[in-house]
This record gives C-alpha cells, sequence and structure tokens, in this order.
C-alpha cells in the first residue's frame, strides 16, 4: 500500500500473490473440512439405522484405503486450516481486549458469533487432537467399540446436580457442538466474504442444517449409549 | 501562545467546499505551490448538501430541446430581479455546460437520457428519441424555461464534491483541515495571507502567499433559523470585512426556502410541492389558493414564502410540540403510502429521522427558513476582491453577481464550480506574474494582535459576556426584524438591537479555560464578525427602500429601478458600530429591467 | 413532561497537560423529537462550554458526527433520544486519532485512504471542452452513484474489528470506494492495477466478515455484496482467471 512503504512491505509487494493465496487456502481448507464433517457425521449416524450398517461402512472405507488416506489428509488440512486461521484471530492480549470490549459494547449479533468462533476453535482443536488419538488407538472402527468408547468414564465421571455422566459422553456433546458451531458459521462466513447470496436468507438454511447434523450427532450418541448398555458385561466385543 | 507554524505557498485557499476546491485545481494545473484550509474535511463541506441539481443548457432531456446559455442567461436575469452581474451571468451561462461534462470526465454518475415516453407526476407527458441516449439528463426546476437541472438521484452536491476532491487528493495538494482562519494579514493594499487557529488543538498558525482565495460558504448561521450547515457562519467574510478595506456586496439580499423543518430547520425539497404537496393552516384549511389562485403552493420560492409568514401572522399559525415558534403543514398523506416513500424517499426518510413523522400518513411541520446568501464579498468578474490585491473570493462567499436579489434554484451549486474554474485560471494568471516580500515584523503584528484577543478572551478584561447567549439573541434580532417581510420600523430597531449585540460582543470573556482546541473560545473569537456581517444585512436592508427580489420592504412594496439598480457595498471602518454603506450601479447592458411576473404580493391576509 | 436523560459522556483533552480519560454524567430533560445534535449541543451552551464533539450538516448527509452511542457507532445527528434507555453513554468512534471527547480526525484518515486507493478516476483520455460528454447508460450512471453514496462517517471502520486491531486496514469503506472506480467504464484502470492496490491483506483479503459494516452503515449501503463482488474480482486478477460464461459480478 502507498504509505506503508518500507523494506518489508516492499519485498512483500514482489510476492504480491501470497496474500491471496493464503486467503484463498483458508476458505476452501474451511470448506473441505466442513464437507468432512457433515460427511463424518452423515456416517456416523448410520448407526441409529443399524450397526451393521455402521460397520458396513467402516469397512468399506478401510477396505478401499478410504480411511488411510483420508484421516492423515484431513489432519494435515486441520493443521493448514488452524495456522491459516490464525493469522486472522486475535492474538495478542491488547487484540483479544479490543475485541471482547467491542463486541460487548456493540453487541452485535455476527460479531458475537465470530467471538463464539474463536472460542469453540479451541475446542475442537484441543478435542480433536483427543478423539483422533483415542481413535486410532482402538482402530478398526465398529459400532461396538464406538459404543463402549462413548460411553466410557475416561478419567472421571462428571455430576451435574443429581445426574451422573460418563465422562466421554460429556466430551462429546461439548465436541459435537463446538464442530459443528465453527463449521457452520464458518461456511457462513467463507459465502458471505465471497458469495451472491442473501446473508440473512444463507444465514437461517445454514444454522437449519447445523441444527439438523447436531441432532443427528445426539441421535447418534444416544444410539451408542443404548449399544454399550446391552453388551454383555466384561465387554467382550467380538 | 504563539503561532507555532508559518507556511508559504504560492496561493492559499481559505475553504474546501466545491468553489475553493475547484480554483485549487486551477492553480495547482498551473504548476503553482497550493495550500488548502478548511474547518472541517472537504468531504464535509457544506456543498455536499445540495440535492436538487446544477443548471446547464445542454439541451439534451426531451423537455430542455431547444435550450442554450441564453435563455439559461435570461432566466438567471429575471430571477435576479435585474440585480445580477449581467457579464458574469452570460460568462457563467456559457461556461457552465462545458463545466459539466468536465465534472462526468472526472467521474460524476450524472444520471442519463433514457429513451421512449414518460409520464412524469405533474402530469407532463413527453418522449425521449434514441439520438440523445446516454447523454446526460436533466429535471425540471422553479423559475426555468427549460428543463435544465443535471442531477445524480438525491445526491448531486454530494457526488460533485466528491469527485472534484478526488482531483485535489490526485494533484497532491495538502488540505489542512480544523485549521480557521481567523484574520488576513494584509497592509491595506496587498492580502499577504492569513492567521489561522488549529482546530486540533488551539495553536495559531501563519499562512503566508502570493494569493489568498476565500471560499468559505454562506452566512445562513446569522439567522436563529437557516437550512444551512452550523459551520457557515460567515467567517470568510468577516474576515474580508474586518480589513477595512474589503466591501461585502448586497448582503441584504437574503433567501428564504419555504419549507425548512423544524425543530432543526432541515430542507424539505421543493419536490414534496412539485408532485402536489399541500400548505395547511391551524384549521387544516388548504390556504396557498386563496393568495395564489393560480400558482397555488408552486408560485416561486420568495411568493410562497411571503404568504406563509403572512398568513402566520394573520392568525394562522400552527403551535406544536414540534417547534417554540408557530409553523404551517406539509400535507402529502393525499399522494399515498408508495408515492411518498418511492418518489419523495428523502423527505420521507428525514421526517422519519429527525422528528419521527411518516409523512405518508402524518402531517410535516414546516416554515420559510434562511436558505442562501446572495451578497458576499464583493469582486470583480475575474473573482479579484475591491479593494486589497491579491485577495480573492468565490462560491456563496462571494458577490461575483450571478445571482443579484433572488438566486434561481440549481444556480448555486452550479456557480461553485464556474467560478472556481473561470476565477481560479484568473488568480493562476496573476499569481505567475507576482512576487512578494513578505514583511515578518508586520505578520508578527497581525499574530500578537489575535494572541491578545484571545487572551482577553480567556481572562475575561473585557467582561464576561457569554458567547452562546449573544449568538442566540443575534439569532433572534435577525428573525424578527429582518426577516422575510421588511419595515423601516422594524428594521431600525433591529439595528439598534444588533449594534447592543455588537458591543456585548466585544466583552465576550470565556467561562471556559479556554485551553487547547475549546470550542467556546472558537464561537467566541467569531462573535463580533458574525454580529458585523449581521448588521450589514440589517442595516443594508434599513437603507434599501425598494422591494428586489428576495428583499421585500413592506413600506416599499415595488422595485424602483431609477433610484435603486444599484449593488450595495458595505465596508466597517476601525472603531464603528454600523458598517459604512456604499452603492454602485448595476448595468443591464444585455437584458434591460423588465416583469419578473410577481406583483401578487401586496395583497393582504386571507383565512377562513 | 419529558424524561430525565442521563447522558455518560466520554471526557478526555489530550491537549490539557495531565487530563485523563473519564466518563461524566449529564442531565437534561427530554423534548419531543430531541436528538443527540440538539442535546449535545444543549450540554455545551448551558452545561458544560468545554465539550469537543464535531456536527456540520446535522441532517445526516456530512458525515461529521458519528460517534458511539449507547456501544455502536451511529450518527448522533439522526439519533433520537427516545430510542434511548434514560441512561446511555456516548464515546468517540475507535480506530481514529481522538482530537478531544467525542471529536475524531477522521479528515486524516480518509485522506490516507484516497490516496492509498488511488481514488480517482484513471484515465488517459484528455478532457476536451468542445466535444459531447461520452455516452453512458443510466442504469450504469445509478450503479456508480450507489457506493458513491458513502459519506466517509467512520461507522463501518469503528465497528470492525479488523480495523480496530490491524491498523493498515483499509476497511469496509475502502473497498467499496474501489468498488466504485471498479464498476466505472470512465476509468481505464485493469484488473491488474486494481490487484496491487487492494489485492492483499491490508485490502480486501483481509476482511473476515463479521458484517458489522453491513449491518450499521447509515446511508445503507449494500456493503456485503460490494465487498464479495471486490473479494471475488481480485482473487480472478490474482490467479489470472478467465472465467468465460461464468458471471463473477
Amino acid at each position: 500500500m502507498e504509505l506503508a512503504k518500507n523494506l518489508q512491505t516492499t519485498i512483500n509487494r514482489s510476492h504480491g500473490k501470497t496474500d491471496l493465496y493464503v486467503d484463498l487456502a483458508q476458505s476452501i481448507s474451511g470448506v473441505l473440512l466442513i464437507g468432512f464433517l457433515w460427511m463424518h457425521m452423515l456416517f456416523v449416524a448410520t448407526v441409529v439405522v443399524s450397526p451393521e450398517l455402521f460397520n458396513t461402512l467402516s469397512e468399506g472405507l478401510d477396505r478401499y484405503y478410504l480411511a488411510q488416506v483420508g484421516i492423515p489428509a484431513t489432519i494435515l488440512l486441520i493443521i493448514i486450516h488452524i495456522f491459516l486461521a490464525l493469522r486472522r484471530a486475535p492474538v495478542r492480549l491488547r487484540d483479544m481486549r479490543i475485541t471482547y470490549r467491542m463486541a460487548k459494547m456493540m453487541n452485535h449479533y455476527d460479531t458475537w458469533v465470530w467471538v463464539g468462533q474463536v472460542v469453540s476453535a479451541l475446542f475442537v482443536g484441543v478435542m480433536a487432537s483427543i478423539h483422533l488419538w483415542i481413535i486410532l488407538g482402538a482402530w478398526p472402527l465398529r459400532a461396538a467399540t464406538s459404543a463402549v468408547r462413548v460411553a466410557s468414564s475416561g478419567p472421571a465421571d462428571i455430576t451435574w446436580g443429581a445426574f451422573t455422566f460418563p465422562f466421554f459422553i460429556v466430551f462429546y456433546v461439548i465436541f459435537l457442538i463446538a464442530g459443528e458451531y465453527h463449521g457452520g458459521f464458518g461456511l457462513y462466513r467463507i459465502l458471505v466474504k465471497w458469495g451472491w447470496w442473501e446473508r440473512h436468507t444463507m444465514g437461517w438454511v445454514l444454522k437449519g442444517i447445523t441444527v439438523i447434523i447436531v441432532g443427528l450427532g445426539f441421535a447418534a450418541l444416544y444410539t451408542f449409549t443404548q449399544i454399550a448398555a446391552n453388551l454383555p458385561a466384561g465387554g467382550v466385543i467380538h | 501562545m504563539s503561532a507555532k507554524n508559518t507556511h508559504i505557498s504560492d496561493v492559499l485557499v481559505i475553504g474546501a467546499g466545491l468553489a475553493a476546491e475547484r480554483s485549487a485545481i486551477e492553480c495547482a494545473s498551473a504548476g503553482l505551490n497550493v495550500i488548502i484550509l478548511s474547518l472541517v474535511p472537504p468531504r464535509r463541506s457544506h456543498s455536499t448538501a445540495a440535492q436538487g441539481g446544477m443548471q446547464a443548457s445542454l439541451a439534451n432531456v426531451a423537455m430542455g430541446k431547444g435550450d442554450s446559455p441564453e435563455i439559461h442567461f435570461a432566466d438567471t436575469v429575471k430571477g435576479s430581479d435585474w440585480g445580477c452581474d449581467q457579464e458574469v451571468a452570460k460568462m457563467f451561462c456559457e461556461t457552465v455546460p462545458s463545466m459539466i461534462r468536465q465534472l462526468d470526465y472526472w467521474g460524476v454518475p450524472w444520471n442519463r437520457v433514457t429513451a421512449g415516453k414518460k409520464k412524469y407526476a405533474s402530469g407532463i407527458e413527453t418522449e425521449d428519441t434514441k439520438d440523445k441516449e446516454g447523454l446526460i439528463t436533466a429535471r425540471d426546476f422553479g423559475g426555468v424555461a427549460k428543463w435544465r437541472c443535471c442531477y445524480t438521484s438525491d445526491g448531486t452536491g454530494h457526488t460533485v464534491q466528491f469527485v472534484v476532491d478526488t482531483q485535489v487528493c490526485k494533484l497532491g495538494i495538502p488540505v489542512h483541515d480544523r485549521m480557521e482562519a481567523i484574520a488576513l494579514i494584509h497592509d491595506g493594499e496587498t492580502c499577504f495571507g492569513c492567521v489561522a487557529r488549529n482546530l486540533r488543538n488551539g495553536e495559531l498558525n501563519v499562512y503566508l502567499a502570493k494569493s489568498t482565495i476565500i471560499g468559505t460558504g454562506g452566512a445562513g448561521r446569522i439567522y436563529a433559523a437557516s437550512t444551512n450547515a452550523v459551520i457557515n457562519e460567515g467567517t470568510g467574510g468577516a474576515i474580508a470585512l474586518a480589513t477595512g478595506v474589503v466591501p461585502l456586496g448586497n448582503m441584504e439580499a437574503i433567501q428564504f426556502h419555504p419549507t425548512g423543518m423544524p425543530p432543526v430547520y432541515i430542507l424539505m425539497t421543493e419536490g414534496a410541492r412539485g408532485d402536489g404537496g399541500y400548505l395547511l393552516d391551524k384549521n387544516m384549511h388548504r390556504f396557498m389558493p386563496d393568495y395564489e389562485p393560480k400558482k397555488k403552493e408552486l408560485a416561486s420560492r420568495d411568493v410562497v414564502s411571503r404568504r406563509m409568514v403572512q398568513h402566520i401572522r394573520a392568525g394562522y399559525g400552527v403551535t406544536s410540540k414540534y417547534s417554540t415558534q408557530q409553523h404551517l403543514w406539509l400535507d402529502i398523506r393525499h399522494l399515498g403510502r408508495q408515492w411518498v416513500w418511492k418518489n419523495l424517499r428523502e423527505i420521507a426518510t428525514i421526517a422519519t429521522n429527525f422528528n419521527g413523522i411518516d409523512p405518508a400518513k402524518e402531517l410535516v411541520p414546516v416554515i420559510p427558513t434562511q436558505h442562501y446568501t446572495m451578497g458576499g464579498i464583493r469582486t470583480n468578474k475575474d473573482g479579484a476582491v475591491y479593494g486589497l490585491q491579491g485577495l480573492f473570493a468565490m462560491g456563496e462567499a462571494a458577490c461575483w453577481d450571478l445571482h443579484g436579489f433572488n438566486r434561481l434554484g440549481g444556480n448555486s451549486l452550479a456557480e461553485t464550480v464556474t467560478a472556481g474554474f473561470i476565477c481560479g485560471k484568473q488568480v493562476a494568471k496573476y499569481t505567475l506574474g507576482q512576487t512578494r516580500n513578505f514583511n515578518m515584523k508586520m505578520v508578527d503584528g497581525f499574530v500578537k494582535k489575535e494572541e491578545e484577543r484571545i487572551k482577553n478572551l480567556i481572562s475575561g478584561k473585557n467582561g464576561r459576556e457569554n458567547a452562546y447567549e449573544i449568538r442566540d439573541a443575534m439569532g433572534t434580532a435577525m428573525m424578527d426584524h429582518v426577516h422575510i417581510f421588511r419595515t423601516g420600523k422594524s428594521l431600525e430597531q433591529g439595528v439598534a438591537k444588533l449594534q447592543e449585540l455588537y458591543k456585548r460582543s466585544l466583552k465576550i470573556g470565556l467561562h471556559s479555560s479556554g485551553q487547547g482546541a475549546n470550542p467556546e473560545l472558537a464561537q467566541a473569537l467569531r462573535m463580533p464578525g458574525m454580529v458585523r456581517t449581521a448588521l450589514c444585512v440589517a442595516y443594508g436592508a434599513l437603507m434599501r427602500t425598494e422591494s428586489r427580489g428576495s428583499h421585500f420592504r413592506e413600506d416599499y412594496p415595488k422595485r424602483d429601478d431609477v433610484n435603486w439598480l444599484t449593488r450595495t457595498l458595505a465596508y466597517w471602518k476601525e472603531g464603528a458600530d454600523l458598517p459604512t454603506l456604499n452603492y454602485e450601479p448595476v448595468a443591464c447592458p444585455i437584458l434591460p429591467p423588465g416583469d419578473r411576473g410577481y406583483g401578487e404580493a401586496s395583497a393582504g391576509p386571507k383565512g377562513k | 413532561m419529558g424524561r430525565k436523560l442521563t447522558i455518560s459522556c466520554f471526557r478526555f483533552n489530550p491537549n490539557i497537560p495531565g487530563d485523563k480519560p473519564r466518563m461524566q454524567d449529564y442531565e437534561l430533560e427530554e423534548y419531543e423529537g430531541m436528538t443527540l445534535f440538539v442535546a449535545l449541543n444543549d450540554i455545551r451552551e448551558k452545561l458544560d462550554p468545554t465539550l469537543m464533539f464535531d456536527f456540520v450538516c446535522r441532517a445526516a448527509i456530512c458525515g461529521s458526527c458519528a460517534m458511539l452511542i449507547h456501544g455502536r457507532p451511529r450518527l448522533a445527528c439522526k439519533t433520537m433520544t427516545r430510542t434511548l434507555p434514560s441512561k446511555f453513554t456516548v464515546m468517540p468512534l475507535p480506530v481514529f486519532k481522538l482530537i478531544g471527547d467525542l471529536s475524531v480526525d477522521t479528515g486524516t484518515w480518509f485522506r490516507d485512504l484516497q490516496v492509498r486507493a488511488e481514488a480517482w478516476i484513471h484515465t488517459n483520455k484528455k478532457f476536451d471542452f468542445n466535444a459531447l460528454e461520452v455516452r453512458m447508460e443510466n442504469e450504469t450512471a445509478e450503479k456508480i452513484y450507489d457506493p458513491e453514496q458513502c459519506i466517509e462517517c467512520g461507522c463501518c471502520v469503528a465497528n470492525c474489528i479488523t480495523a480496530n486491531i490491524r491498523p493498515d486496514f483499509i476497511g469496509s469503506t475502502g473497498i467499496n470506494r474501489v468498488y466504485r472506480f471498479l464498476i466505472d467504464p470512465r476509468d481505464e484502470r485493469s484488473d491488474a492495477d486494481y490487484y496491487d492496490v487492494i489485492g492483499n491483506e491490508d485490502g480486501t483479503f483481509g476482511c473476515v466478515g463479521l458484517m458489522a459494516c453491513d449491518d450499521m452503515c447509515p446511508k445503507e449501503i449494500p456493503l456485503q455484496e460490494n465487498l464479495a463482488y471486490v473479494r471475488r474480482k481480485m482473487a480472478a486478477a490474482g490467479l489470472k482467471l478467465k472465467f468465460q460464461g461464468v458471471k463473477i459480478s
């Protein structure tokens, strides 16, 4: 830019395409990840229909090496996406304070949603790592193994008032909501930035889709807990 | 406190509205070094508020067919009630079409002619032909024989100012905004620049130049109620008048617009009445047809304004929550919701924003309101100010004398760029042939004088009069005595009140510390100059014993070409408490004085 | 009778040594149709002559009086007090340099922007005083007028988180300004020329898409549409894509 000419900006200018590539890559990785997420949830939700269908799908993915290629690719995408999105997030403490104060003062919906996205990104980042670590450790994926995982107490059960939940149920509920929230609004934001569509209508459509997917996720989680409860004691799986 | 910075340039431009910036472009294009000073960033200037358009005889639109600079000239002279400088008007009318095209070349998105048959709200049906399609179109305006008002939707002033400012940016002309010129530096013969107060931090600055241009706009704010922006306090004229050698011309010629909306007097454009809106009184009676059976609400601005005030005076004014003074109603409800919100959207938005009124179902309060100062710093046709070399003025601040005693709608915006171009060229020519020696001792004298004024205001050495109280009292005096209807007796009272206020304005003392960019200090510094300007208006009106254009004397209701085909020149001698008035003849070399088509103005009040 | 209003004003004059930023409450009686223009002037003229703020046109045309009113950037002149609670805050716009109290330096910021964005018509044609204007569709003229309505009030800069934390970001108004020239057939710049100006993180690719600008523009300019258009156009220019038959506008 004209007035900001110094050594750094001048050199940067000769590589003038970087900013575009980075911006595109962030958007594209975001779209791919939300595609993955929605697909993933549809696959998981097949357990609601029948555990056999779930198992068949899972075996199919393994047989054709889709999982073996897909999982590392997704991990790579996530890393790229985090790296690229970080340059947009308020990273310095000062920036965080400004962001929070402005969002609070203006009480502007889309700004709050974005603050929520930054926060949900933290949850998704940490929880996705744990999730991957666990499922990769217990490969291959079958309805019964997943059921045990979902229903397991992990470090400890979590008590909330009169209720006690297994640790991983709580974990997955949070993960599901954070992931879908981040993804759904992320897609909204990408479309707002690039798209032709009226954003308020589009926002409602995406919220609708997100609610449906979250609903499917809950149904799947419930089904897993039922499967886990009906498994023989001692948990012989095969 | 002392002058922190001294800036030297070839040309100093005070003001950054359209006239000022256009002239700056002309000077910079001639290779001169130019500095622009402005109270506000250029794109905030009051020029942006002009919505109607610019008169230029392009003759593209069907209703403008056969138009020419000659017809535009005749309209302008009639409108001015033969008070204008006909040489200037001729030059203006011939130049303005190329100005419109140059603005187009620079980027103004003028609305264009579209081919086909059209039916307008007023019932007129026309057909635009294919051969004119894509050329700049025009709309109708009051007092014209042909449609020639070029426009960009409802924001003509805005787009023109923004586009002219892009050229100023492109040429790299430095603009020192929030810098107020508070005194001209001169030796009684030549102007050397000005002393300016920085409105960011209160520091004094000195600007020295071979040529100084004043383009600071009108002085509407000497009235308590004005459609003008709050910065239009006539400061440019006031500092010129304060030199003692520069006259203000025709200050009594003040235009009042029929429909300002209280409580803040924002303009409701003529379109409301053009589309069929009525004016109602307190009895919900449509009174205009009683006075003007033929033209009703669509008589000329002066006439409608006069009738409205006459009606209020006769006891038919409305007292409401919207205003402390009596007003009348503008009724456009019968046009229907769709029409109001589609074709009168600007009015509808303003009424909603500022009074919470939906004009599709509610009445809008209106009152005739000060709108334009035809007079100003008197210049010759090159824009050179009488009395001081190297000083120029243009736009509403000047009395180039395009408008005489009544301005034609759409001629003001057109004047700004045209005068900026024509006079700007002359400034450049003059400046290129000049050298200057700046006598720094003299300059320091002017700075010291201003420092002294500021010091005294802060310390209260001369008194503790409140600047805002004096401003309000002046505004009220102008409303009460120097408004639409003027009589010798009332004007005498007005002049006496203003003289009293002038004395008080010299005893102003601050009620705050005056530190930094203190706003009270800025107001206090302006006040004596504003009251002097007001006195030029009031005293000029008192002495002009005839009615001409917008200057209407109830005790002298006829135009008097034998005695008053003259232009008033008001000087302010040092230590005086009244202006000294001289008169110069107004020549009518092209169009001799004739009938304007008014003459309905002397009937008594009507009411039911 | 009207409510009693308590207006909590941000006060700080950087030109007074030792002055500290603070909030100061002013009480006044509300009356019918009161706008913040009237209220603030009342405060200055009757309660506190030192209070600094900016008004010019007081008709929502000039863009001088934008400030944070009850948390959001708005034009004070057209904000009716009755739309606000009986106690509310007014603060200067963030991002812009503070001149004092409610007054900020939008002039310098926007001047800088015009130069950075080279916001003027670039053409190699010479103006001919005797020639007719170049023809243009009326529809095109109206399309240009749309973004040209920006009054540079600064609301969209103040409410933009990106502009708040990245001082070099050109802002919604800046991208909109480039859009205005991009769609103007009189400007002869190529897409690559525009790319040089705003095809970067300080320009069109810096926008995160929070849309506070779109929601709070006092002139209701369709900023989302305009910004997305510029982004697509610049991406296409950067990638040297020719979308044959595909409408990117």
